[in-house]
């Protein structure tokens, strides 16, 4: 473990999360700003050039809060449950690469933080550990419609972790690795998505449902639930819940990415180039589906996590084998 | 040499002190999350010997998963004072059982090689250990039909949940 390893090291850490948390305001931009086209209105607009500068207040703003504990909260859990979203979340992004190698001053710099040899398995555990700071928070919150919120999103997060996974084990069948920069490289001629439409398409719909987004995000429905799991939450702690759901869909956008939509691979632009067009397009998917589709009822949700989508990722894991073994 | 014993004193510290953690908090939640430390730092150990791949199934399915579970039912019970399955003496006595035959368990597994003669250097580790395809290979060869008896005992389980989950009481 050399010095300039480490130097190296800090430095893509460094980048990285800068690109995360500057990348979650950009993104809360984008998605007011294409909410409100879609629906016929304007989006922010007052606060910087187009608007670009009003997540930036609202963040200046949450700092200024007034930080609440409720009385009967369990003061410790209730501080810890947001931390959790946010880290699980941002430790996900380390094995994610966003480009091939480079080569500078004569050394050749993989362009991702941490080559696992298990990075799959890495993501998928450190996300299915995020789960953590959505049932907490609603528990330590001691209140009804926060414990109500985590109950449902710790069974939906259960539910649809595993269709997840087992749509993820059919490309893994395909490339032979569980690296996801060998992944990434194996996509240069053509994409897995091809190969493993269905898996892409199982994979789409469980992630959106792992990151609480609609039309799966029961636990904050608000017409039932008030606010779900943060309802008691208020200021940086509810700013972080916010920060971890945006993280979060960087995450799963960086791995479908990586997985199924070739990675960095593209012709003519440079490598992370073509990472970030593809994050882009991918968030801007997620952004779609919500101005599109209502939400879903609950029974309904659990019904098609089980009953759909889980045996629909076994068929097609099981095809899968036999392809590859025939 | 030196990071290596630093992150193992990390992980065993914080495993150690995690557990104690599960023993002496009265509330089950807080247990039950000194359990998800204390699975989380034995991954840690996992990675400290070449075990990555186990790392990470640790830590995504009992960390991840069976904790959830717990969490989840301790939730729906919302116990606050937990009722004694044993009387205090009874307790304290399987306590003391338990803890003395762990402890000279542990004391034979570290002294055994010592007394028939040492170990003079520790075994080297074969290259691909802990990655998925040898695990995989021996777990489909050698210990076949184990793994296969374990996937049977967890249909049973899962039988057993529907059958009691569709009872019709009253």
């Amino acid at each position: 473990m050399d010095t300039a390893f480490l130097i190296e090291s800090a430095i893509k850490v460094h980048i990285v999360l800068g690109f995360v948390l500057l990348g979650v305001p950009l993104i809360v931009w984008m998605e007011r700003k294409v909410l409100g086209h879609m629906q016929d209105r304007i989006g922010p607009e007052r606060v910087g050039p187009f608007g670009l500068l009003q997540t930036i207040a609202d963040g200046i703003k949450l700092f200024m809060k007034e930080d609440l504990v409720p009385a009967q909260a369990d003061k410790a859990v209730f501080i810890l449950a947001p931390a959790i979203t946010v880290v699980t979340a941002l430790i996900a992004t380390t094995v994610i690469p966003w480009g091939d190698t480079v080569t500078l001053f004569g050394r050749t710099i993989p362009l991702h933080i941490a080559d696992v040899n298990v990075a799959l398995l890495f993501v998928l555990a450190t996300t299915s550990m995020g789960v953590f700071g959505v049932v907490l928070g609603g528990w330590a919150s001691n209140s009804k419609y926060p414990l109500l919120g985590g109950l449902r999103s710790s069974a939906q997060m259960i539910s649809y972790e595993l269709a997840q996974g087992i749509s993820l084990v059919s490309v893994v069948l395909l490339a032979g690795t569980l690296s996801l920069t060998q992944i990434a490289r194996q996509q240069a001629h053509m994409w897995y998505v091809v190969p493993q439409f269905f898996g892409f398409a199982i994979y789409v719909i469980s992630a959106i449902a792992e990151t609480n987004r609609a039309p799966f995000d029961l636990p904050e429905a608000e017409t039932e639930l008030v606010a779900g799991f943060h309802t008691e939450y208020s200021s940086m702690k509810w700013a972080f819940y916010f920060l971890g759901e945006y993280a979060n869909m960087m995450v799963v956008s960086g791995v479908a990415i990586t997985v199924f939509l070739g990675g960095w691979n593209g012709p003519v632009l440079p490598p992370v180039v073509w990472f970030l067009i593809k994050l882009t397009a991918f968030l801007f998917f997620f952004i779609w589906l919500r101005a599109t589709f209502p939400r879903l009822r609950y029974d309904q949700l659990m019904a098609f996590g089980w009953k759909v989508l889980l045996p629909a990722s076994i068929l097609n894991l099981v095809l899968t084998a036999i392809v590859v073994v025939l | 040499m030196l990071i290596p014993a630093l992150l193992f004193a990390m992980f065993a510290g914080i495993a150690i002190g995690c557990s104690l953690g599960v023993i002496f908090h009265r509330n089950p939640v807080h247990c039950a999350l000194m359990l998800v430390g204390v699975l989380l730092s034995v991954s840690g150990l996992f990675i400290l010997l070449n075990a990555s791949f186990l790392a990470a199934l640790q830590v995504l399915v009992y960390a991840g998963a069976i904790m959830v579970l717990f969490l989840f039912v301790l939730m729906l019970l919302n116990l606050k004072g937990e009722s004694p399955l044993l009387t205090r003496g009874a307790a304290k006595g399987f306590g003391i059982l338990f803890a003395i035959v762990v402890f000279v368990e542990l004391l034979w597994t570290v002294l055994s090689p010592q007394l028939e003669g040492g170990m003079a250097t520790p075994p080297t580790v074969p290259t691909g250990f802990g990655s998925p395809a040898a695990i995989g290979r021996v777990l489909y060869t050698v210990w076949l039909y184990p793994f296969e008896i374990t996937s049977i005992l967890l249909l049973i389980a899962v039988i057993g949940a529907v059958v009691l989950a569709k009872r019709k009481f009253g």
